[in-house]
């Protein structure tokens, strides 16, 4: 390690940290004990480092913030529980309808599991629920090889899609197989909490029993996603965001 | 109710890091209170589907960071930086030139550091979080936040020791 690659490693120093047991940081704090001009050079960074830690530690929440957070839940908590009536109504409804659903379905094995339809079911809940976005980039390539070193499916973008706005990708399993998510922001605001609402998922086709025949999109309603779902090559892709089939079209060829 | 007090202990834990963070971000308290407060709001909300409770502070700095991203509403596009050695001359600014500055003025010139570098930045600095941690808060690999933080920090070197030395030549006049 070269006097300039330790400071480069040393610029990161944080006394008392746990990076101070990276092999790397210890090569480098190894070799400023032994260099006397790196030494100088590490005491006046860590001493400037550690003012500028002090200050940004002076930064104190106002007075009252916390007890505004408490009172806040308490108050929401408040008014969810003044409903019961509500509350009441609402599971009756929903154990009516269960009770309907159990008496009119028909006894019947089990449904294929790994079917078009049951994918679309699953990869709709994964983006209409909080999910870890795994790489959050607005550049394709990290994407791609992202997926790659995750050993997931690569994907093609069609031209429209190409110029949306990426957001960054995970990697999802379903029944055993990889399902790439890649992630997208169609620049409406986002529901809090939420970092993108376009989302393209991508599984090999030999992942499903009845994978689309052809690169024609099948659009289906999943809760309040519209879903489109094609073939192309060896990869079944599968774009979801909310809304009907005007709002999906501008992202497919 | 036992919910309750998990609640209330989670905030006494983590609700000053949090506004700290927030604070470096926005430099703003009435936005900083906001983004804190709507951490917690989300976590009353979602937080029972987190399954480790080892990442629950780790969940809360990844919330107010996406909250605070949302808000900006950002349209640009920020480009991906790999790890790859940091400018190399570094100017080491003077500690006791450090000490003149108030926090006001840090952060200021923190807000004039590229913006995919401002996070990881203050997170850095608040010392509350490991390398991993900020990169699982800011959903990139570790090497890519070692040297988002080796830039970011030689940049707000740079700017620190350039406000420096024009704060001496106007006390010099």
């Amino acid at each position: 390690m070269t006097i300039t690659e330790a400071k480069t490693v040393l610029m990161l120093y944080r006394p008392g940290m746990a990076e101070a047991e990276d092999p790397q940081m210890a090569e480098a704090l190894a070799l400023a004990r032994k260099h006397p001009e790196l030494a100088g050079w590490l005491e006046a960074h860590g001493t400037a480092q550690e003012v500028l830690a002090a200050k940004f530690k002076t930064i104190a929440p106002p007075p009252g913030l916390k007890e505004q957070i408490i009172s806040e839940h308490e108050a929401s908590r408040r008014a969810v529980a003044k409903r019961p009536a509500l509350l009441v109504a609402a599971i009756a409804v929903l154990l009516l309808a269960g009770t309907t659903a159990i008496l009119w379905m028909p006894w019947q094995a089990r449904p294929p599991e790994k079917t078009l339809a049951l994918y679309r079911n699953d990869m709709a809940s994964i983006a209409l629920r909080v999910y870890a976005m795994e790489l959050m980039t607005n550049e394709p390539g990290p994407v791609h090889d992202y997926l790659t070193k995750s050993s997931a499916p690569d994907f093609t973008l069609s031209a429209p899609l190409q110029k949306a706005a990426l957001a960054g990708c995970a990697v999802e399993t379903w029944q055993g197989a990889k399902v790439s998510l890649v992630c997208f922001r169609t620049g409406k605001p986002l529901p809090p909490g939420a970092a993108s609402d376009l989302w393209l998922f991508v599984v090999d086709r030999a992942s499903l029993k009845d994978a689309p025949g052809t690169a024609a999109p099948e659009f289906a309603k999943i809760n309040k996603l519209i879903t489109a779902t094609w073939t192309q090559g060896d990869k079944v892709y599968l774009l979801g965001v909310e809304g009907d089939e005007p709002d999906i079209k501008p992202y497919l060829d | 109710m036992p919910h309750d007090v998990e609640f209330e202990s989670l905030v006494e834990r983590f609700y000053a890091p949090l506004y700290q963070f927030a604070f470096s971000l926005t430099r703003v308290e009435a936005d900083a209170c906001d983004l804190t407060q709507q951490t917690f709001t989300i976590w009353a909300k979602k937080g029972h589907q987190l399954r480790d409770a080892s990442k629950v502070k780790t969940w809360l700095f990844t919330t107010l960071h996406r909250e605070f991203l949302d808000s900006r509403r950002r349209q640009t596009r920020f480009p991906h930086f790999e790890l790859d050695a940091a400018e190399a001359e570094l100017p080491v600014v003077s500690p006791a030139a450090v000490s003149g500055l108030d926090i006001a003025q840090v952060l200021n010139t923190l807000a004039s550091v590229d913006e995919v570098f401002q996070a990881p930045v203050a997170l850095f600095y608040l010392q509350d979080c490991s390398y991993n941690e900020i990169a699982e808060i800011l959903g990139v690999p570790l090497g890519t936040v070692k040297s988002r933080l080796a830039r970011g920090i030689g940049q707000l070197q740079r700017l620190l020791a350039r406000d420096i030395a024009a704060n001496q030549r106007r006390s010099n006049l």
